[in-house]
């Protein structure tokens, strides 16, 4: 766990001490955690515990008192399109695609605040070969896809953007196992280019299986962390979330 | 069926300026989620402001558009900033109660800036027919339709086809969703009222050259703009046209063979039956 006064190097995202809510109704309380560049950090905890409401605070949808730190740079003041500037980019939970536009619309929407259209076709290109499913059917509308080619959409349309940190909301939520293994792939993928991961999910074993590093939440708080194979092991977790 | 002939053409002719009045209504309540009941009378304001560019400035009032569509989004920008953006999220009832209010505001300070007489704008040319066949055609007629097709079709492609537009149709579908990807909701939301209203000056300007305008034509245009939203829907500029043309065709016949008070009970008979029928407008969704 980072302290304060610790230097932020190393550290692409270190939140400290965040706490967001709904109307008054606090949900977070004091959430403390650390993405390194290149990593693929999972935070883990069943319905509820607070994870998506970790994932707006961060993309700044909603309002939020501590710090966020992100490239050195407190993101708390921000607006979401400020976030999303800066380079951290979320893809939310239940997808959110903009269904009546077309596959390609939908990716090109995220390029137009950041890059050229030359930029954008060649990412468009590079999409289309890492998802050659949304290729087939870029002139579809988005909303009439299946969850699996909607998802990989979403995903696509986060790396239009071109990430610093991906931040992935239930990625897995009701998508056949082939389609979650493929996504995981891609997954991998994009980290050995570089690109951060943040990685929230009920799926714990999902989760945690593919992460470096992990966090567990419980009722808005960090109850475990740790490198993700000693969370696997660890008994309270097994207990708690893999029913071993 | 010469009269027939005549009373088509009236109608398709008065319905392509219907449908630009409705463009910006239906842009707007698109994307903002704001049924603009000012919408009217920024219509009445683009016709007066055609008009004193005509009357002192000697302004041709079709050159004239550009500088009443600049000015009028300038106006809506700044209502938007200032006002609309206050209540932009807030409860449907909210939205209706400040911009009827806005809607009173506008017409009794137009009364007092302009006179409660009625005008139109008359270029040399105001009164130049070509006959086709039987059928008569004004020529300003014909130019305000002409115009109102050709922004119809500009509008379709800019939100089709550029960057803005995309974001504009983003932005009403799903409004979170854009957020996250880098929409600035104010802006955009300002930016596109401003669209709208400039478009409703353009759809003054050219209502002033085919019809008398006064201070208080707001409302009953406000009334038509909606009934045509609703049956266009509100998603495709080109369904507004096809909404528009139903319109005026309808008020055409309606005003022929049922008597020139119909007019209106016609084209809101015909939004209650598309409401009832195809909730979704004629051409897909609504809001």
């Amino acid at each position: 766990m980072s302290v304060a006064g610790k230097s932020t190097d190393g550290a692409l995202l270190r939140v400290s001490g965040l706490g967001a809510g709904y109307g008054g109704m606090p949900v977070l309380h004091s959430v403390s955690l650390e993405v390194r560049p290149a990593e693929i950090v999972a935070v883990v905890g069943s319905n509820g515990a607070g994870k998506t409401t970790l994932l707006r605070a961060l993309s700044r949808v909603i309002a939020a008192t501590g710090q966020i730190e992100f490239k050195g740079r407190d993101l708390v003041p921000l607006t979401p399109d400020q976030a999303f500037a800066a380079g951290l980019v979320q893809v939310p939970e239940g997808r959110q695609l903009f269904d009546r536009m077309t596959v390609e619309d939908n990716l090109l929407m995220a390029a137009d605040r950041r890059s050229d259209k030359a930029v954008a076709l060649e990412d468009l290109r590079r999409m289309y070969a890492l998802f050659p499913r949304l290729g087939e059917r870029r002139r579809q509308l988005a909303g009439s896809m299946s969850g699996g080619e909607q998802q990989m959409c979403a995903m696509a349309r986060a790396l239009m953007a071109r990430p610093i940190l991906l931040a992935i909301d239930e990625m897995s939520l009701g998508l056949a196992p082939v389609v979650v293994e493929q996504l995981m792939e891609v997954l991998a993928r994009i980290r050995d280019e570089g690109v951060t991961v943040l990685l929230v999910e009920q799926d714990v074993h999902l989760a945690l299986s593919a992460a470096d590093r992990g966090y567990v939440m419980e009722t808005g708080r960090i109850v475990h962390e740790g490198a993700a194979k000693d969370l696997i092991d660890d008994p309270a977790v097994r207990k708690a979330y893999l029913g071993l | 069926m010469d009269l027939l002939a005549q009373v088509f053409v009236n109608g398709i002719l008065l319905g392509g300026l219907y449908a630009i009045m409705a463009l910006g209504l239906a842009l707007v309540w698109g994307v903002l989620n704001i049924v603009n009941l000012a919408h009217g009378a920024f219509i009445m304001l683009g016709a007066y402001l055609s008009w004193y560019l005509f009357k002192y400035l000697g302004i041709d009032p079709f050159l004239g558009l550009p500088i009443t569509a600049i000015v009028m989004f300038g106006a809506g920008y700044a209502v938007q900033r200032g006002m609309l953006n206050l209540i932009v999220r807030a409860p449907m009832f909210n939205t209706l109660l400040v911009t009827f209010g806005l809607e009173v505001v506008l017409t009794y300070l137009a009364q007092l800036a302009f006179s409660a007489d009625f005008r139109t704008i008359n270029p040399s040319y105001a009164g130049s027919n070509i006959a086709i066949g039987p059928v008569v055609v004004p020529i300003v007629r014909l130019a305000a339709f002409g115009v109102a097709i050709v922004l119809a079709v500009i509008m379709w492609l800019f939100l089709l086809r550029t960057r803005l537009g995309r974001a504009i149709r983003a932005t009403a579908q799903n409004l979170v969703a854009a957020r996250l990807y880098g929409v600035e909701p104010r802006h955009l939301y300002a930016t596109t009222f401003g669209i709208g209203i400039g478009l409703a000056g353009v759809a003054g300007g050219l209502y002033g050259t085919v019809s008398q305008i006064n201070p208080y034509i707001g409302a009953t245009l406000t009334a038509k703009c909606f009934a045509i939203a609703i049956i266009g829907g509100l998603e495709n500029p080109l369904g507004v046209i096809v909404g528009g043309l139903v319109l005026g065709i309808i008020e055409s016949l309606a005003i022929l063979y049922i008597g020139a008070t119909f007019g209106d009970v016609a084209s809101f008979g015909v939004l209650v039956l598309v409401l009832i029928v195809r909730p979704s407008g004629l051409l897909g969704r609504t809001a």
